[in-house]
Formats: C-alpha cells, structure tokens, sequence
C-alpha cells in the first residue's frame, strides 16, 4: 500500500503565488528585526551571565513572598519562577549579583529568617560571569553565521552545473528561518541558552535538508524538461516532493508537539525552536530558496537552465 | 561539617544539606556539592541501606566515607545531580545497600 498522501498529478500553482510569500516574508523578518533591536531576546544565564538558583519549599510558596524575602540583600532584578511543582520549587534569577561568591549560604540564611531554619532548600546554584557570557553570545552568533555561509557555499558547489543561484536561494532561506524563529523566541520570551542555539543550529541543519531535496528535484526534471521554463520546472518540483515533504516535517512536528506539550519547562524553549523552525524551514523552500533561483535566472528564460543541466 | 573535594573544576565541598532522616531500614541523606567558591551547588540524596550501618555511623563518618566515592566519579555525580534537577525536578537519589555496597 503507497504511503502517497498527495495525487500524483497534483499540480498547485507555489510559484505563481511567490511575490505574495515574499512580501509576507519578507514583513516578518523585518518584523522580527526589529523585535530584536527593539525588544530583544531573553537571554539564559549562559548568555546574558549571573546565577540561577533552584530553590524548594516544603509548604507551598508564592513568588511575591519570596521576592519580599530577598529584598533586604539588594541583589538587583531577581526573576522568581515557579518551577512546575505548584508553589514547593522555584527558578531565581539574579541577572547582576555583584559578588556572585557564596550566594546559595546568603540566600539560605535570607530565606532562612523569613520561612524559618528548614523552610527552604537551595538544591542547584549555577552562575556565569557576565564576561564569560558575552563570550558565549559572541561564538554563538559566529556558529549561527558560519553553519549558514558553509551550507550555502556547500550547496552553491553542488548546485552548480544547474545554477550558482541555489546556493544564494539556500542561504536567504536559512536566513529566514532564523530571523522568524529568533522573532518568534522574542515574542514568547523563552530564554534564549546554550540548548537553544542548539536547537537553532538543528533548525538550520533540517531547513536546508528540505531545500535540498526540492532543489534536487529541479535538477533532475531541468536534465529531463529541457525546454520548459525554469518556473514551471520548479512547480512541478515542489508538487512531485510534496508528500514527502509534508510526510517528513509532519511525523517530525507531531514528536515535536508532545515535547512541547509534555517535556517540561526546561525542554520547552528547544521544542519550540525546533517546532517554529521546522515549520518555516518546510515554508522556506518552497516559498523562499526558489523565488530567488528565480529572481536570479530571470523567469522568461527557456531552457537555458536545463541546458546547463544536461 | 563539610568535607572538602578535590576536583577538575575546583574545590568543592560536600556537606549535609537537610537533617538526616531515618525510613524503614532506610538512613537518607540530603547533601551537597558546593564549589569553594560559592558559584555552584547542587544537591541530591544518598539512600544508606541500616545493613551497611555500623553504630558509630554518625553523619560526620558517613560524609568521610562518602567524599572519596564521590570524588573518585565526580564529574557523573555532578551531571547526573544536575540534569536530576533541572529536568525531573526531583533531587538525584544514590542506593547504597549490600548489592551496591558504593564505599560501605
């Protein structure tokens, strides 16, 4: 029994509607620039330095409590997240603790006078210093440019005998992806930390995977259609690897959905990632990588493409 | 008490961090590992078979017999103590009893 979920002679107009996808997209991405100057991302302590202090409670705590509890040490802006255990955990955040030393002895003694001697337990302190997370931030963003700029030249490279253009149409899609999942990451405040980058480097991996088989599809119907023009090629392409396409991002977001759902708060910004990126890396390479091959070779060409590819 | 650990990250120290409970055969430690420093700490529990027990067994031996072990698999202890937290949220929990004997 075939496993095709789309008629084999199927044939959607992608192309056709492009210059809509690209005004769309290119609206979001400005708009997700813009999140980031204007808003920016919420860094985890990796990134932004400071300490993360895990802290739990025998009797049920509110988070206002503990804040009043920590007021007289003067530690700056505390973030105090209840960590999934209604009330009895919670995440401090101290984003710029002067003397980060000893935290845990201080806050127990702190926490000590307000809920009593065995009132609450600190379980974990993790801390960055606030250069070593700008190191962090610095190389993060380096593997983010330098994993884009080798998976275009690498494609450009295979692509060549059809057109240079995929290389750049493959670039500019990744680009996209992870402005729109950094937009999305701003708007949902999930901190951005090293499981993040992560999971936007696995993004960026899955994103050109799909562009790849959509371009390899074109390559192979430019050798055999050498008349036809490169925008007709090119639908034909996405419609011949629709199913698989829908089929591998489907069963992926599916897995990526119950992470979401069931994965608890840590994995949460991750599976987000994952699942944002996913989604528009499948968009991309339809709407985004082709439209450029297309700006590049000039839609009115006929054959000239096919040719280079025979 | 805190017993000082050598380790590739630095000097921690292991030391009690709640009372010691007694269960059912059961002696269970809460401690913890916290860098010289301050910068880090984290916690998990020691599940100590009575078996394994002898009467002097004040919570000041155990730390000393334990520190050793602890030190000898930091780096597991530590990740596995950590990742226990971060994603169960429940405090790792070691069994010590005459089928894992550990350094009793």
């Amino acid at each position: 029994m075939s496993l095709q979920l789309i008629r084999p002679d199927l044939d959607l107009d992608f192309v056709g509607k492009r210059h809509f996808f690209v005004i769309l997209s290119t609206a979001i991405n400005i708009a997700a620039i813009l999140l980031l100057i204007f808003k920016g991302l919420n860094y985890g302590v990796d990134f932004a330095g400071g300490s993360v202090v895990q802290v739990e409670f025998p009797t049920a705590t509110s988070a206002d409590s503990i804040r009043h509890a920590l007021a007289p040490l003067d530690l700056g802006e505390i973030t105090v997240q209840d960590f999934g255990a209604s009330g009895h955990s919670y995440l401090l955040r101290f984003e710029k603790v002067k003397n980060i030393a000893s935290l845990g002895p201080t806050l127990e003694a702190e926490l000590a006078k307000a809920f009593g001697p065995n009132g609450a337990k600190v379980v974990r302190v993790e801390s960055v210093g606030a250069k070593v997370g700008s190191d962090l931030r610095r190389k993060g963003l380096l593997a983010v440019v330098v994993a884009t700029l080798l998976m275009g030249t690498f494609i450009a490279i295979q692509f060549r005998h059809v057109s240079w253009s995929f290389g750049t149409g493959a670039v500019i899609a990744l680009i996209h992806d992870v402005l729109v999942v950094t937009g999305a990451l701003v708007i949902a405040q999930f901190q951005f930390d090293l499981t993040t980058l992560a999971a936007l480097l696995t993004v960026i991996g899955y994103s050109v995977h799909d562009t790849i088989i959509v371009s390899d599809r074109i390559r192979e119907d430019s050798a055999k259609r050498r008349r036809e023009p490169i925008d007709r090629i090119m639908n034909r392409a996405i419609n011949e690897t629709l199913s698989r396409t829908i089929l591998t991002s489907g069963t992926a977001i599916m897995v990526l959905i119950a992470l979401l759902a069931f994965g608890g708060p840590i994995l949460r910004p991750s599976a987000f990632t994952l699942l944002v990126g996913f989604i528009t890396g499948t968009y991309s390479s339809v709407y985004i990588a082709g439209p450029v091959v297309l700006f590049w070779e000039g839609h009115t060409r006929v054959g000239s493409v096919s040719s280079r590819a025979a | 008490m805190a017993v000082p650990i050598n380790t590739g990250r630095g000097t921690y120290l292991l030391a009690t961090a709640a009372p010691a409970r007694r269960e059912a055969g059961w002696l269970l430690l809460t401690l913890m590992m916290e860098r010289s420093d301050g910068i880090e700490r984290v916690a998990f529990c020691c599940r100590i078979s009575n078996e394994l027990l002898s009467a002097d067994s004040d919570i000041e031996a155990l730390l000393g017999r334990l520190a050793p072990w602890i030190e000898r698999d930091f780096e597991m202890t530590r990740e596995n103590a950590l990742k226990s937290i971060r994603s169960e949220r429940r405090m790792m929990e070691i069994t010590f009893d005459t089928v894992n004997r550990g350094p009793f």
